[in-house]
């Protein structure tokens, strides 16, 4: 499936996705070391990132975003002080980096959260339920789906006036429809397995066989698809920044950072440099972690 | 024996497909409009609010709503629109009073210019890089494309954008930085300015459709007994991928090409933004900040209709490749 953004195909791959246990997988493979590294160190780019953009402003003394002097205005990369130099108002470009990196995975794990909550309910309902229920849950979803994402995140985050939890709202708008498709795909997988039948033989509600019965085996095949969705959802995150429809400035964020650079490429490409690095590692770590799932998950 | 053809063509099952799905496309194209109608009417921030400023009294809003048409009922606006859209009537733009038509007619054609290109761009790269590459999986050249993928699937447009214009335009003085020539000016300049925008969507696209194109080929070689005749027939491997393998392994991918129309149209807005294009994208922006409610309808509408008529195309293209599918014996 495509990954590439934001062009990417908000759906997940859903009718083909193979079920599996996922609990099943060996997850670490004793002296496999190359598929071992394929998995974890993604994983611990990833982890670190988090760290860094969390903990570290925390624990070693940064300057603050916007702490700057205009003094030290354009400082290039590898000064003392400014590691990664400062932007045009004197403020250090890795405490903006870092802290834009805190709105980033809070867009990302938000907005993706809410989109897999919702999103795999509504699948599973439809799925269960079938019918006319299930009818009118999907093609509501495929009318999402008929129009492009950025547009309608953009749309309704203008209408809500810039701000992280509206970003966070806008986003997870449009990852409702994929994840509810690929949790609907696994429920019918499972909805006439004799433990569901039986369950309904000993006459248990809908609810209790969603959460109890269902919702264990479907709810860690639609999550294997939940890193490409953060990474989708932290690069929609910056777009929208970049097009100044996300966190408003002063707070920085990488997409507000990079867009503010952009006035500045001829001069000082860092200032686009900086943000677009962390972006394109925290995204790439995402995208190889998600690779390295499904391919543990496929060939297990 | 023309009434023969003419007959054939009429009771042809691809006819009859496309008449279904175009009869199906309506409740789609009627519920996509009411969605956006209703987002654009419920959500806070008016536009007569954001036509006066910050310094709007009530009066002048009431007032300006009432010229604007925006007192009446939601769903009695809603069918009035519908009905003027139906007749090709798109409407005044709230914020200048000119006809949307017009606008879109002039911003339609450097976005569709350069989503074409890109397109095109990007299947003419991917299609030879696919076959090249599924010839030896796991080889070093599918070990490079590998990479070069993971690069594009991880780097946003938007940052690959402004990295191309650092390169080309900032360091190098080969492209334009920014702008759009239209055709008129030369078709010289109109190429050139079209380059950089156009290759960086396209780059993005390249990466997904070599990686699909690749997976399938690979599948066909793998486990096809029509692969495994023709070897026996001492055809040459690359015969086998170009001539067999490729029409069959084209599915996929025809079905992501399709399902990119709609994200590459988002896409295209921060292209757009970048390479400063007057182009639909900016418009949509545009019109969204001023809460140019007529023009954002018409807008995300059209949208719409390019998205529906492009699975439409996808359907008939899969019918073209795959006989059993035109002859209806496996339910499409």
């Amino acid at each position: 499936m495509a990954v590439s953004l934001p062009e990417v195909p908000l759906v997940a791959p859903a009718g083909n996705a193979a079920v599996v246990d996922v609990f099943a997988v060996s997850w670490w493979r004793g002296s496999r070391l190359r598929e071992n590294l394929e998995l974890y160190l993604p994983l611990t780019g990833l982890v670190l990132m988090v760290l860094a953009c969390f903990v570290g402003p925390l624990i070693f003394p940064i300057a603050g975003p916007n702490s700057g002097s205009i003094v030290y205005a354009n400082v290039p990369p590898f000064s003392p002080g400014h590691i990664l130099g400062t932007d045009p108002l004197g403020n250090d470009l890795l405490s903006r980096a870092l802290y834009g990196g805190r709105i980033s995975f809070e867009v990302g794990f938000g907005a993706q959260g809410i989109g897999f909550f919702l999103g795999s309910s509504l699948g599973m309902l439809a799925g269960l339920k079938g019918g006319i229920v299930d009818t009118v849950i999907m093609r509501i979803m495929d009318m999402f789906l008929a129009f492009p994402g950025l547009i309608i995140a953009i749309t309704i985050a203008v209408y809500l006036g810039p701000s992280e939890l509206h970003v966070i709202w806008a986003i997870s708008f449009f990852t409702v429809p994929g994840m509810a498709r690929l949790a609907r795909a696994h429920t019918l997988r499972f909805r006439d397995r004799d433990f569901v039948v039986s369950a309904k033989l000993c006459g248990r509600t809908d609810r209790q066989i969603l959460l109890r019965h269902l919702a264990p085996n479907v709810i860690p095949n639609v999550l294997t698809f939940i890193s490409l969705g953060i990474g989708i959802a932290i690069v929609a995150e910056a777009g929208l920044s970049f097009l100044g429809f996300g966190v408003p400035p002063p707070a920085p964020s990488w997409g507000n950072m990079i867009s503010q650079g952009q006035s500045y490429i001829s001069e000082e490409p860092y200032q686009v440099l900086v943000p677009g690095a962390f972006l394109f590692f925290t995204v790439m770590c995402l995208n190889l972690l998600a690779d390295a799932v499904r391919a543990r998950i496929s060939g297990a | 024996m023309v009434k023969n053809v003419a007959m054939r063509i009429l009771r042809s099952e691809i006819l009859r497909v496309v008449g279904r799905r175009l009869f199906q496309s309506i409740p789609v194209l009627l519920g996509v409009s009411l969605i956006v109608f209703t987002l654009l009417n419920i959500l806070p921030g008016g536009t007569a609010g954001a036509i006066l400023g910050v310094n709007a009294t009530p009066q002048l809003v009431h007032a300006l709503n009432v010229r604007l048409g925006l007192n009446h009922p939601f769903f009695i606006r809603y069918f009035h629109w519908l009905w003027q859209a139906l007749h090709g009537n798109l409407g005044n733009s709230l914020l200048n009073n000119v006809p949307v038509a017009r606008t879109l007619g002039e911003r339609l054609p450097p976005s569709l210019e350069i989503g074409l290109a890109a397109f095109c761009e990007a299947l003419i790269f991917a299609i030879p890089t696919a076959i090249a590459v599924a010839r030896r999986p796991r080889g070093l050249l599918d070990r490079l494309n590998i990479a070069i993928s993971m690069f594009g699937f991880s780097c946003p447009a938007f940052l690959l954008g402004i990295l191309a214009i650092i390169v080309f335009s900032v360091k190098l003085h080969w492209l334009p930085a920014t702008g759009y020539t239209p055709i008129s000016d030369g078709l010289g300049p109109n190429i050139k300015s079209i380059i950089l925008p156009s290759a960086t969507i396209a780059f993005g696209l390249f990466c997904g459709y070599t990686r699909i194109l690749r997976a399938d080929l690979v599948d066909q070689m793998r486990g096809e007994d029509y692969i495994m005749t023709a070897r026996a027939k001492g055809l040459s491997q690359w015969h086998i991928l170009i001539r067999h393998a490729f029409r069959n392994a084209l599915f996929n991918m025809i079905t992501v090409v399709v399902l990119n129309i709609g994200t590459l149209v988002g896409g295209q807005v921060l292209i757009e933004q970048i390479f400063a294009i007057p182009g639909m994208g900016l418009l949509l922006i545009s019109s969204i900040n001023n809460r140019d409610v007529v023009t954002v309808q018409a807008e995300v509408t059209i949208i719409a209709c390019a998205i529906v008529a492009a699975n439409l195309l996808a359907d008939v293209l899969y019918m073209v490749l795959d006989p059993r599918i035109r002859h209806g014996r496996i339910a499409s």
